[in-house]
């Protein structure tokens, strides 16, 4: 299978001198689109430093890190408009659904593609075809208000996978559900791995919903620890 | 791609608009307040006009007679008559003073015109109801402000005038409604004394053995005549000739009567420069004021719409907005603000000019300078939003 994305010896330092923080130590992970990977790890282990290197919104110290075909750090960034590569070639889920509260779901949907410069009615077809097959397309028109917790979680769902990133980055996804809605999310997540081709690496804690992954990263004092989930 | 500002607004659009009525009012108040200057440069100018002057002869050395008490014989415009150039001459009376009208004081300028030929210079120029004053004595034209109606009587000083004629926007540069009368009667009004004076001053005239010589009673009746009866008028209107220059003819009236002469635009720049001056200022003052003040609370508005939106701005910059496409959506927002406030502002001040006590002038171009200010206000203001906005971090939407 294809890699949606492989990190190769990233290491991420704040500061220098006396008071240098290395938060990572020198990561390497490989996840094949369609996969769906765990990232687990306690407080203070580098998680969200590693997830804000994966989404391009804080610098590496070094390394190497390719999205999908693209090598986008080595030792320095090598494209030129993030805020680019993070619209086309990265999806976020965030712990909470985080919709823009003034767009329909539609639009929130769409917003990306809109924004990747597709037409309006091209970029709300996308958005709807997306909804549905993700079982909210009923409630297209409504406003994220409107929605109950679960069906913001799939409208934010839609909105990362939208532009068929290589790469979706989703940040402890089920922290707010019980242990049937969350499980009902990994399916979930599973299910739009392979129907869309994307890597997913989940960044959780969630006792829950650890043993489902087949492939964890585990992450402590900045490095990760590849294991096999055997249940 | 969709206007996120528009979204934005629409979906609080209740707040927004009252917000921007709230604005609107306080433009409205910064409209009226132009409006107010504009209101006093034109009863100025309106003064001007309806005088029907192109000449204004004074006492030597006065600004008078509308920004400085100015006395002339009326004799004066006699040898003006005469020179080369002079239409028309005639002289005036001006005196501001409170008539008691139905139970309340009207505040009023009493203008004494000659009346013994239509169109003299200082007639109200055009009658709106009625007829014009063609008796020597106690009857009166008044301005439709003053609240009076053809057939009243009212009170000035010692004598009883009837209403006869109603004319329009024939005001002081105070902005005081005229009401006219025979020059004789004006003289009268303003010059007479009481009668304790009278009284007095015939008892000394009585002791005197020189006004009042032993078995020449007339000559004293003459001298108590005199001192009871005025001649005076406050200034001579002079209109010129067809083709005549109004300078040229001005210079000659300096130069051979001991007067001194204004031209229409020695009297705008004694009116507007000197008479307004003070009051432009401090309108002028109150519209910095209310400029400074519109755009604190613009910039307070956006400001706090945008803290309030830190999050989703966050997760837009995360998910690949741009910082022009966020700051455009502050900047709109700020603006759709502004051309609320505009709107509502000019409605307001076009529903309550009427009622102000004063003429308030609203003119278009100041009400298109209005515009443009309230938008530059409006784009001043939403900087300090778009900085916060700009500043925001993306990895915020990340959590740890």
């Amino acid at each position: 299978m294809a890699e949606g994305i492989r990190i190769e010896n990233l290491v991420k330092t704040y500061g220098s001198g006396d008071t240098a923080v290395h938060a990572l130590r020198g990561v390497n992970m490989a996840v094949a689109k369609g996969e769906v990977v765990g990232l687990i790890g306690p407080s203070g282990s580098g998680k969200s430093t590693l997830l804000k290197c994966l989404g391009a919104v804080i610098e590496p110290s070094s390394g190497r890190m390719i999205i999908g075909d693209n090598v986008i750090y080595d030792g320095g960034w090598k494209v030129r408009d993030l805020r680019a590569l993070r619209r086309d070639l990265i999806g976020f889920i965030f712990q909470a659904p985080y919709l823009i509260p003034f767009l329909d779901v539609t639009d929130n949907v769409a917003l990306l593609p809109m924004l990747a410069g597709k037409p309006n009615t091209v970029a709300r077809k996308e958005a709807r075809d997306l909804l549905d097959a993700l079982d909210v397309g009923h409630r297209a028109a409504a406003m994220p208000s409107q929605l109950s917790g679960g069906e913001q979680q799939r409208v934010s769902i839609a909105r990362a996978l939208v532009n068929r990133p290589p790469v979706i980055l989703a940040d402890e996804p089920t922290a707010p559900l019980d242990s049937v809605r969350a499980l009902a999310v990994v399916d979930l997540l599973n299910s739009m791995a392979r129907q869309f081709d994307t890597a997913i690496i989940v960044v959780t804690h969630d006792e829950k919903i650890i043993p489902t992954f087949r492939r964890l990263y585990n992450i402590r004092e900045g490095i990760t620890v590849e294991e096999q989930n055997s249940t | 791609m969709i206007s996120l500002a528009g979204r934005d607004i629409l979906h609080g659009w209740g707040k927004f608009v009252l917000t921007g009525v709230g604005l609107g009012l306080l433009i409205g108040v910064t409209l009226s307040m132009a409006g107010v200057y504009r209101g006093m440069v034109d009863d100025a100018q309106a003064l001007l006009d309806n005088s029907g002057a192109d000449l204004w002869v004074v006492q030597k050395d006065t600004l008078g007679p509308y920004a400085e008490p100015s006395s002339l014989n009326e004799d004066t415009e006699r040898p003006i008559r005469a020179m080369a150039g002079v239409d028309r001459a005639a002289g005036v009376t001006y005196l501001t003073m409170q008539i008691a009208h139905e139970g309340s004081d009207v505040r009023v300028m009493v203008v004494g015109a000659e009346v013994a030929l239509p169109g003299e210079p200082g007639q109200p120029p055009h009658l709106l109801a009625g007829r014009r004053i063609v008796h020597g004595h106690y009857e009166a034209v008044a301005d439709v402000k003053t609240g009076f109606a053809i057939g009243d009587r009212v009170k000035v000083r010692r004598n009883t005038y009837r209403i006869v004629g109603l004319t329009s926007r024939m005001v002081s540069s105070g902005g005081d409604p005229m009401l006219f009368l025979s020059l004789k009667d004006a003289q009268d009004a303003q010059f007479d004394k009481d009668s304790d004076a009278i009284v007095r001053q015939r008892a000394r005239t009585a002791s005197s053995p020189v006004l009042n010589p032993p078995g020449y009673p007339a000559v004293a009746e003459a001298v108590n005549a005199a001192q009871a009866t005025s001649n005076n008028v406050n200034a001579v209107l002079v209109t010129v000739k067809r083709g005549a220059d109004a300078d040229q003819v001005a210079a000659a009236i300096r130069r051979w009567q001991r007067v001194t002469v204004y031209t229409r635009a020695d009297m705008e720049s004694i009116l507007i420069d000197k008479m307004i001056a003070n009051s432009a200022r401090q309108i002028g003052m109150f519209l910095v004021i209310l400029a400074i003040v519109s755009a604190a609370i613009v910039a307070f508005i956006i400001y706090t719409m945008t803290i309030g939106k830190i999050r989703e701005i966050a997760v837009l910059k995360l998910i690949g907005t741009r910082n022009r496409t966020i700051a455009g959506m502050i900047l709109q927002q700020a603006l759709g603000l502004g051309l609320i406030g505009f709107a509502v502002g000019k409605i307001a001040a076009s529903f309550w000019a009427p009622f102000f006590p004063k003429y308030v002038l609203l003119l278009p171009a100041d009400s298109l300078r209005g515009f443009f200010v309230v938008m530059g206000i409006c784009t001043l203001a939403s900087l300090l939003a778009i900085h916060a906005a700009i500043k925001v971090d993306p990895a915020e939407a990340i959590g740890g």
